[in-house]
C-alpha cells in the first residue's frame, strides 16, 4: 500500500490500496485510468503536447509529452492487467494563464492532442475538468477508483 | 489606494530575515566591472556563515568541480559571478523563502521551489536567446515573489475578495491592488529596496507581471517575466493564484520568441530544477 507523488512531466501506476497524487497542474494535463474489476490504474503529469520539440526528451522520458506519455500510461496500466475496454479515462489541468491567446495556449494544445489520440483508439473521456486559470491537484484512490480535484481550497470528486 | 508605507510597515520588513551587510556588498561588488576575485573574497571573509556557504558550494558536485577546495580565494573563482549570485542570495533569503505561506496556499518548499524554478528558465532563456545579460538576473529571478511571504501574512481573510475578483477576470495583482492596496510585486520591491539592493533589481520585482508599466524596459524584466510565466504554467510552486495572470505577448515580440521556444525552455526547467535545487542546499 503505497502514496505515489509524480512530478511534473511523471508517470505511475498501481494496485488496490495504492494512492497516486499529483500536485497543482497548470497548464499540464493530468490523466487518470481505471480498471474497476481488476482494480489497477495510473496517472499521467504530462507538459507538453508533441515530443517533436525534444525527442531525446521524449525518448528519456515519454511521460513529458502527451504524445508520448499517453500511450505509455496505457500500456503500463495494460501490464498491471488493465482492460482497454473496462478503463474509466479522466482527464484534468490543461489550464491557460489569462488572455493567453496563441502564445501561451499550451493546455488547449495538450488538451486537443489528447483527445485525438483517445478518438482515434476509440476510447471516451468519463469525465473532465479542463481549461480555466486554477492550479488543480489530483488524486486517484485505487482501491474505491475515485479522482478527486482539489483546487483554491476546495476539493470535489471527479 | 493605500500608501505602500501603510501596508508594508517596519514591522513587516522586520520578521523577515536581515540582508547580511556582507551579502548586500557582495552582490553589489559582482555587478561592478572593477571589482576583482580579491575584493569579492576580502568581503565574504568577514562573514563565516556566507564563507561557509561559498566553501560548501564550490565543493558541491552539482558545480561540476572534481577536486576539493579549501581557500575562499579559489571558491570565488570557480564559482564565478554567475554561481555566487545564486549562492549568496540563497544564503539570506532561502530559509524564509522555505517556509509555508498560508495566504497563498503555498505549502513549505514551494515559494523556493518557484524561484528557483524561475532562475533555471531564466538561464534557459537567456541560452535560447543567445544574448549577454548581467548576472544579477539571477538574484532577480529568486527574489521576484519575495513579497508573497509579507502580503501572505496580511491577506488573511481578503483573499476571499482577491479571488472573487480573479473570478471575474480580474489578474491576480491587480486583484491584490483593488483589495490590499498593493501587490506582492510592489510588497517585494519594498523589501529589496530595504536590503538596499541595486535599482535594477528593484524594478524587475515591482513589475515582473506588468513589463509594460516599467519605466524603463529591459531585456532582464522580459525574461524573468516569460520565465515566470513558464514555471507557473508549469505549476512550479504555483498556489492560491493558479495562473491567473495576464503574460506579455509584447515581451514575446521583443525577444523575438516563438511559442515553440517558450516549449523547449519548458522541457529544460523540471531537471533543471532539481539539480539546481539540490546545489543549492549543498550550499
Amino acid at each position: 500500500m503505497t502514496n505515489t507523488v509524480i512530478g511534473v512531466g511523471g508517470m505511475a501506476v498501481g494496485r488496490v490500496g495504492d494512492t497516486l497524487v499529483t500536485y497543482a497542474l497548470g497548464s499540464c494535463l493530468g490523466l487518470t485510468l481505471y480498471d474497476p474489476e481488476t482494480r489497477v490504474g495510473g496517472l499521467l503529469h504530462a507538459l507538453l503536447p508533441q515530443s517533436k520539440i525534444n525527442p531525446e526528451k521524449a525518448r528519456d522520458n515519454p511521460a513529458m509529452f502527451v504524445n508520448t506519455g499517453v500511450p505509455s500510461l496505457f500500456l503500463a496500466v495494460y501490464e498491471l492487467g488493465g482492460v482497454k475496454e473496462r478503463l474509466v479515462v479522466k482527464a484534468a489541468g490543461c489550464g491557460a494563464p489569462l488572455g493567453a491567446g496563441t502564445m501561451f495556449n499550451t493546455g488547449d494544445r495538450n488538451y486537443t492532442v489528447l483527445k485525438k489520440i483517445l478518438w482515434k483508439n476509440n476510447v471516451l473521456l468519463d469525465a473532465e475538468d479542463v481549461g480555466g486559470s486554477k492550479a488543480r491537484t489530483v488524486t486517484l484512490d485505487l482501491t474505491t477508483g475515485k479522482v478527486t480535484i482539489s483546487s483554491g481550497g476546495e476539493r470535489r470528486e471527479l | 489606494m493605500k500608501p505602500i508605507e501603510k501596508v508594508v510597515t517596519a514591522a513587516d520588513l522586520q520578521m523577515l530575515p536581515p540582508i547580511s551587510p556582507a551579502a548586500s556588498k557582495v552582490l553589489k561588488l559582482l555587478d561592478d566591472p572593477k571589482a576583482d576575485a580579491v575584493a569579492i573574497q576580502r568581503v565574504i571573509q568577514y562573514d563565516p556563515g556566507l564563507t561557509a556557504n561559498v566553501l560548501k558550494a564550490a565543493n558541491s558536485p552539482y558545480f561540476g568541480f572534481r577536486q576539493e577546495t579549501l581557500s575562499l580565494r579559489s571558491a570565488v573563482v570557480r564559482l564565478g559571478s554567475r554561481w555566487l549570485h545564486q549562492v549568496v542570495v540563497a544564503s539570506f533569503a532561502k530559509a524564509a523563502m522555505e517556509q509555508d505561506v498560508p495566504g497563498y496556499d503555498l505549502p513549505a518548499g514551494e515559494l523556493w521551489r518557484h524561484a528557483v524554478g524561475v532562475s533555471v528558465a531564466s538561464d534557459r532563456l537567456v541560452a535560447l536567446l543567445g544574448v549577454s545579460v548581467a548576472d544579477e538576473i539571477f538574484t532577480a529571478a529568486l527574489l521576484h515573489d519575495i513579497g508573497k511571504i509579507v502580503l501572505g501574512q496580511k491577506v488573511g481573510s481578503d483573499v476571499q475578495r482577491i479571488e472573487a475578483a480573479t473570478a471575474a477576470g480580474v489578474s491576480f495583482e491587480a486583484a491584490e491592488r483593488a483589495v490590499l492596496g498593493l501587490d506582492h510585486a510592489a510588497a517585494g520591491a519594498c523589501l529589496l529596496e530595504a536590503w538596499a539592493l541595486p535599482q535594477q533589481l528593484v524594478d524587475v520585482v515591482r513589475w515582473h507581471h506588468q513589463p509594460e508599466d516599467a519605466e524603463r524596459q529591459s531585456l532582464v524584466l522580459d525574461i524573468v517575466h516569460l520565465a515566470d510565466v513558464v514555471c507557473l504554467m508549469l505549476g512550479i510552486g504555483t498556489g492560491r493564484d493558479g495562473l491567473c495572470y495576464r503574460p506579455s505577448t509584447g515581451a514575446m515580440k521583443r525577444l523575438q520568441l516563438k511559442v515553440s521556444d517558450l516549449e523547449a525552455v519548458a522541457a529544460e526547467t523540471p531537471l533543471g530544477l532539481e539539480e539546481l535545487l539540490a546545489g543549492l542546499n549543498a550550499a
